[in-house]
């Protein structure tokens, strides 16, 4: 969809995600990196071996970008970087506020030499304001977004998610505004900075939350996996299901559905297979009755295995999902059937796995990965030649340690 | 100027994952019109349909804040001739924007295959739960579905107790920013080439595609990542620490061993901090309840906004776990015009967000609540695609437009 966007990929991991997007939907993206890898190129490595073409972040976070190596703090280097600019759509960066103006590649002076260059910025709080100087990487900004207030038991403090989420949120993000940059310059015929603020992305993850509070204000406290009065994360034999005990008309019919696959095994207590279901609402039960209905499904899931329950969940209609890991997320029969998941070879480091491909499926022009990852400085003759720079400049550049 | 000035979409569905995704070109300019039916409200409507609020499905602030700068046009879409109406409205869109359960558009006959003979060059975007094909694509939705399918519900929680998930449903958030960039991309694709486009989004897959680090660490080493609290692989100390006041914490998050002097000096150099077993990241991992322990105890009768300020003028990666009471009078929010206060007939002065995103040339603008159901019928039919209002005014008796 993007053929013929040619993007300047910058960045560090904060936005490692939005080139990669773009890259999948038909941009061409250069991954600029420092002599030596980006320093994000960190472990876990492939094989055990600390090597940061090994890197399996990075693996995984730059499939289908060209790759060049350029150090753009040095002052050929800063000039290199200037005159890939000038035939870039796109510039992606994520360096603290004011790094790369210091340099003299910053967008004033890229935007000089170049009206029709969009400019994408990804920093933890945005380019200015009293927070710009901040640093922060995943957990302060879900800290200081709201999400971790409202996340985790309430005896405990509040929790993030495990594998960092900030930047997963930043790379679509950073793309859609650069999409948007891109639209508007089809009319203005000028490039503009994008301005793109992990923090800020924080606040959507609460859908509403902070305006709700607002508007009503009440206490809104974090409560573990209960919502609301119920629980919403279960125990099964193998790890953990979401499954809800709320009522009304449209949700019975699996609540009923649930204990006849309890009966089936021999797990519905007789008070419970003998229930009234007519007028249920989960909101008018008394505490003894919610910790009455808790054990009984409970003591039951915690016998079955997720898979078990998410095949006969299928099967009836009852509303459960498994709340899975990378195994099971790998093994689920509609990922398969939509073909998610792609192999990727690695020929220079003996291997080949898969890596989920780019979701959409369309009907216009191909979209998905194109190819693994970059090695350090791999299309340096190719990307630097574009430019004319080659041969003998090419060996000076490398021998100064520029590129 | 608006960005996507003159552009037209048409929404259809509900919750949050369609909606969200469209209010990037509402708030920029695109005319974003919903299709919506009092006989089926979006069940965000019908959230806070309690006793205490007299104003029914026009008196929700979730739907109300999710869907400023939209019209609503209702339909009764089990009626021939309220399809016929949407029709039109596809007619006169630019895109269509919709997240229904995969059946609902094809028993309207609205289904992009069917759509495009009559507009080949039509942009369509579908984004439900599981997409549009596969065994799995009927199975009923509900909210944790995504979160708990795509891997984010078991990597949040402690070690020792069950797993939590991340506050809401995370696709809900992640999977419209993909459908805003991707919506983007084809219309540039379209201008290039004339050429409209289906896209098949699965919201699952949005999750599963942005875990791709967790997929291929899993695929190439077998390795499965579960939840550890705050605790991070690279960072040590790294979590949230108690702070004076009632639920008042503090995260704070130290990469390197100079990071850690900056921290120790930032604290005053207290006993616990000179102890020698903290000095190396390896020691400090080795020792790390300890560390915990001890920096909490150290946290404990500060207040949390004072202390991150401190320690970020020293360079430390620190803030204070902010409530919703905190985001509002956030300062570095507030630069950024994150809340804007704009009255509700029914609600009154209720504070809608922005996202995330400033253009130099454009900003976003916040013009209009979200609508009442309805609200814009005679405006869209009449302005926009020329009915006639007594054409309009038949629609309504009949009960077709409601």
């Amino acid at each position: 969809m993007l053929a013929g966007v040619r993007v300047l990929d910058l960045s560090d991991e904060t936005a490692w995600l939005a080139g990669k997007i773009l890259a999948e939907t038909g941009a061409d993206v250069v991954k600029v990196e420092r002599p030596g890898g980006d320093p994000g190129r960190t472990g876990p490595y492939l094989g055990g071996v600390d090597d940061p073409e090994r890197s399996l972040r990075w693996l995984a976070l730059n499939t289908s970008k060209r790759g060049v190596s350029l150090d753009w703090r040095t002052a050929k280097g800063g000039a290199l970087l200037r005159r890939l600019a000038e035939s870039a759509d796109v510039l992606i960066e994520s360096a603290a506020p004011g790094t790369l103006d210091e340099l003299g590649v910053g967008w004033e002076t890229l935007h000089q030499e170049n009206p029709r260059l969009v400019f994408c910025s990804v920093t933890p709080f945005g380019r200015t304001g009293p927070r710009a100087g901040w640093r922060a990487h995943d957990l302060v900004v879900v800290a200081m977004g709201g999400n971790a207030s409202m996340t985790g038991d309430a005896d405990r403090p509040p929790v993030r998610c495990t594998m960092p989420t900030a930047t997963l949120h930043a790379g679509p993000e950073a793309a859609a505004g650069i999409g948007m940059a891109l639209w508007a310059r089809e009319t203005t015929g000028r490039g503009q900075l994008v301005d793109v603020s992990l923090h800020e992305i924080q606040l959507s993850t609460l859908v509403t939350g902070p305006g709700q509070h607002a508007h009503s204000p009440r206490d809104r406290k974090r409560s573990g996996a209960v919502m609301g009065r119920t629980r919403e994360i279960w125990r099964a034999k193998d790890g953990w299901i979401s499954y809800g005990l709320r009522g009304g008309p449209a949700r019975v019919a699996n609540l009923v559905a649930t204990v006849e696959l309890m009966h089936e095994s021999g797990m519905a207590p007789e008070w419970l297979r003998s229930y009234d279901w007519s007028g249920y609402n989960h909101n008018t039960l008394s505490s003894e009755e919610i910790a009455r209905f808790e054990a009984a499904f409970g003591a039951f899931f915690a016998t079955k295995t997720r898979r078990d329950l998410y095949e006969q969940a299928l099967d009836r209609r009852i509303m459960l999902a498994p709340c899975n890991d990378a195994r099971e997320i790998s093994e689920q029969p509609q990922l398969r059937s939509r073909e998610l998941f792609t192999t990727v070879e690695y020929p220079e480091l003996g291997t080949a796995f898969e890596h989920p491909d780019f979701f959409a499926k369309n009907t216009g022009p191909r979209i998905g990965i194109r190819s693994r990852a970059p090695r350090i400085g791999e299309h340096n003759a190719e990307v630097y030649g574009e430019l004319g720079v080659g041969g003998a400049d090419l060996e000076a550049l490398a021998a100064e340690g520029v590129i | 100027m608006g960005v996507f000035d003159g552009i037209k979409v048409l929404e259809l569905g509900a919750g949050a994952a369609g909606p969200v995704a469209t209010r990037y070109f509402a708030d920029h300019g695109a005319t974003v019109v919903r299709i919506e039916s009092s006989r089926r409200p979006d069940f965000l409507r019908i959230l806070f349909l309690t006793p205490d609020n007299p104003f029914g499905v026009n008196g929700s602030p979730m739907f109300v804040l999710m869907n400023p700068n939209k019209k609503s046009v209702a339909i009764d879409m089990s009626k021939p001739e309220g399809v016929e109406v949407a029709r039109r409205l596809i007619d006169w869109a630019d895109v269509v924007s919709e997240n229904f359960s995969p059946k609902a558009m094809a028993k309207w006959g609205l289904d992009y295959e069917s759509l495009r003979k009559r507009k080949p060059d039509l942009l369509m975007v579908s984004s439900c739960l599981f997409g549009q094909t596969g065994p799995q694509r009927m199975y009923p939705g509900f909210g944790g579905q995504g979160s708990a399918l795509s891997g984010f519900n078991q990597m949040a929680g402690w070690p020792d107790r069950e797993a939590v998930g991340p506050h809401a449903t995370i696709t809900d958030s992640l999977s419209p920013r993909y459908v805003a960039f991707l919506i983007a991309a084809a219309l540039l694709h379209r201008r290039r080439t004339g050429e409209g486009q289906y896209i098949d989004v699965s919201q699952i897959e949005t999750g599963v595609y942005s875990l791709s680090e967790m997929m291929v660490r899993f695929a190439a080493t077998g390795e499965l990542m579960e939840r550890r609290g705050n605790r991070d692989e690279r960072g040590v100390p790294h979590g949230v620490y108690p702070c004076r006041g009632d639920d008042r914490w503090i995260a704070i998050a130290i990469f390197s061993d100079p990071e850690w002097r900056l921290l120790r000096r930032a604290m005053g150099n207290p006993a616990f901090s000179e102890d020698p077993r903290f000095n190396s990241a390896d020691g400090r991992r080795a020792h790390e309840d300890e560390l915990d322990e001890q920096l909490g105890r150290w946290t404990r009768e500060r207040d949390p906004h004072e202390l991150a300020e401190a320690f970020q003028a020293a360079g430390i990666e620190a803030g204070p776990v902010q409530n919703y009471d905190d985001l509002l009078a956030d300062p570095q929010l507030a630069h950024r015009g994150h809340f804007e206060t704009l009255h509700h007939p029914h609600l009154g002065e209720m504070q809608f967000e922005n996202y995330a995103i400033r253009l130099s040339d454009a900003s976003p603008r916040l013009e209009a609540p979200g609508p009442d159901l309805g609200e814009h019928t005679d405006e869209v039919l009449c302005d926009l695609l020329g009915f006639d209002r007594s054409e309009v005014q038949r629609l309504v008796e009949e009960e077709v437009l409601v």
